[in-house]
């Protein structure tokens, strides 16, 4: 078993519930919003509920690698984000909007 | 690693040469870069040691054999789109470089040895993805699917970091072989560990195109390109599947009792809902979409099997079940299908009796009709699974009779007298592309048999 930071190991419960509550805002964000654009910020919110969650058991385990992954996150979420964006404007030009429920041609 | 390095740098260069806007070059230099890069993990699988190091990528005998069909696939998915790119030139070394960029995120997939790798690989192939799927600008089909497979992978991707978070947390290190280790100790936080598990279960379910998550794949693969579709069909799922495999059959081999309902309870689910939503479907691609979610199925019976060899039966299924889907999609683009409609299949095999042998033997392969490669997949894939999981065998062989009804159905209308049109004339790729699959869903059992 690793060592754990003795001054951090009663806290970190709280670290794990506050990014827990995070995460749940963003998803619930992602399942009943409709813009777009605000989907994209609900999907970065889950993200760095995970960056947080990482920097807190890094040091609780007084190791530095989640942290290290956390700049990967962040890396990724940009990319990802670029993409969403410019997916997003092709749509806009298509559709003359940002509503996701207007996507109503591909179903059955 | 070099056959990684080949692909990633045939990309590079074929994004360059897109802008001289000749089709034909860039597809030389792309198959050139597969062919290399298939005959390094070759040389490696044969002549080197059967098990490779990279410090953060490791290829095993199966690993190996598994990026060589990811590579298989992507050549003759590359090759069958060919008269693709003719009509629409400009964005031609776009799709060859996203192509071979997502294929290294395949390969990489493939041989992960900790969850940096893990992540990244699967973000390298998803992000080309998205852009792939809505490489038709204009299309408004091609924008839906685009935006529809971005947010659900997205948002998938959030899961599963929450889920990579949460064991990291509960085990302290993101190597997969350390996480087995404190696992099997016993010392972790148990609370933490599995509800990990089941966040990374469910994105991997989403991943493979499993129900419940499913619900993304017929939009996703009726919207794009049929190369796209061919690609996501088999290279994606081909890797998603081993990344699946060693997540679960390896590092969380001793919470089996834990995962194992969840499962359970997405496999019958993808068995039953796959074949039974295809019997409803008009367009092509749609009806691929849901028979390849009842394929995962079925290829999920690997995780419930212990013994060794079920590797080989998943790489046997996936051998026939991807040349079979390459196949038809690629007869799809042959015949110019534009509307996607199933109805423009009639009669095809009447009046080309090259493109009728193709379809049977496509189609039957995936019914799982003995000889093909597609029975001898499901039936060692079944087999190994056979005594502990009975009901869901049977579950799986029920459904199979339903796919056999879908499937001779398209036979039957591919063989039909009447033709929506007059001659049926393919090009001389489409009949290598063809002609390869065709051997292997004839032949390739005979592999794993020897």
């Amino acid at each position: 078993m690793n060592s754990v930071d003795p001054t951090f190991a009663t806290s970190i419960d709280f670290y794990v519930i506050l990014a827990s509550i995070l995460f749940v805002i963003g998803a619930f964000g992602v399942l009943i919003r409709r813009n777009m654009i605000v989907l994209l910020m609900c999907i970065e919110l889950m993200l760095n509920a995970v960056n947080l969650l990482l920097v807190a058991f890094s040091t609780y385990y007084g190791k530095g690698d989640a942290q290290i992954f956390v700049f990967f996150i962040i890396v990724v979420a940009a990319a990802e984000a670029t993409i969403g964006l410019s997916i997003l404007i092709m749509a806009y030009r298509n559709n003359k909007a940002t509503d996701a429920g207007l996507f109503k041609n591909l179903n059955g | 690693m070099d056959a990684l390095i080949v692909i990633f740098l045939t990309g590079l260069i074929g994004l360059f040469i897109g802008m001289l806007k000749k089709p034909h070059l860039n597809l030389g230099v792309t198959l050139l870069g597969l062919i290399i890069a298939f005959f390094l993990q070759l040389y490696h699988g044969y002549y080197t040691s059967p098990f490779i190091n990279y410090q953060v990528l490791e290829f095993e005998v199966s690993g190996l054999y598994f990026s060589l069909l990811a590579i298989g696939f992507s050549i003759l998915i590359v090759l069958g789109g060919y008269r693709y790119f003719k009509r629409d030139a400009n964005h031609t070394g776009d799709y060859y470089g996203l192509l071979l960029f997502s294929l290294c995120g395949a390969i990489i997939l493939i041989g992960f040895t900790d969850l940096f790798m893990f992540f990244l690989g699967l973000e390298i192939l998803s992000i080309p993805i998205y852009v792939m799927v809505g490489i038709k600008k204009q299309d408004v089909l091609s924008a839906e699917a685009s935006i529809k497979y971005f947010f659900t992978g997205a948002f998938a991707t959030a899961i599963l970091l929450f889920g990579i978070a949460l064991l990291y947390g509960a085990t302290g290190s993101f190597n997969l072989n350390e996480i087995r280790t404190v696992i099997q100790s016993g010392e972790y936080q148990s609370s933490y560990l599995l509800i990990g598990i089941l966040f990374i279960l469910g994105a991997f379910l989403f991943k493979v195109g499993a129900v419940p998550f499913h619900f993304w794949g017929p939009d996703v693969y009726q919207g794009s390109p049929e190369i796209v579709t061919a690609f996501m069909a088999t290279v994606v799922k081909l890797s998603a599947l081993f990344a699946f495999y060693r997540f679960f059959n390896g590092t969380f081999q001793e919470l089996a009792n834990f995962w194992t309902g969840a499962l359970y309870f997405a496999i019958a689910l993808s068995l039953l809902i796959g074949y039974i939503g295809a019997l409803k479907q008009s367009k092509f691609k749609r009806l691929l979409a849901y028979s390849s979610i009842s394929n995962t199925g079925y290829a999920l019976f690997v995780l419930l099997s212990t013994s060794n060899s079920s590797l080989g039966s998943l790489w046997i299924f996936l051998v026939g079940y991807g040349c079979a889907t390459i196949a038809l999609l690629t007869l799809s683009m042959a015949i110019q299908n534009d509307n996607d409609e199933i109805s423009a299949f009639k009669g095809v095999g009447f009046k080309n009796p090259f493109i009728g042998f193709i379809l049977i033997i496509s189609l039957l392969s995936l019914a799982g009709i003995p000889p093909l490669t597609g029975f001898f997949g499901k039936f060692s894939l079944l087999m190994n699974a056979y005594p502990q999981h009975l009901y869901l065998v049977i579950l799986a062989l029920i459904s199979s009779l339903v796919g056999a009804f879908l499937y001779l159905r398209l036979i039957v209308l591919g063989l039909s007298k009447e033709s929506e049109s007059e001659r049926v004339t393919i090009g001389l790729w489409h009949y290598i592309v063809l002609g390869i699959c065709a051997a292997g869903i004839l032949g390739a059992w005979l592999i794993v048999t020897i």
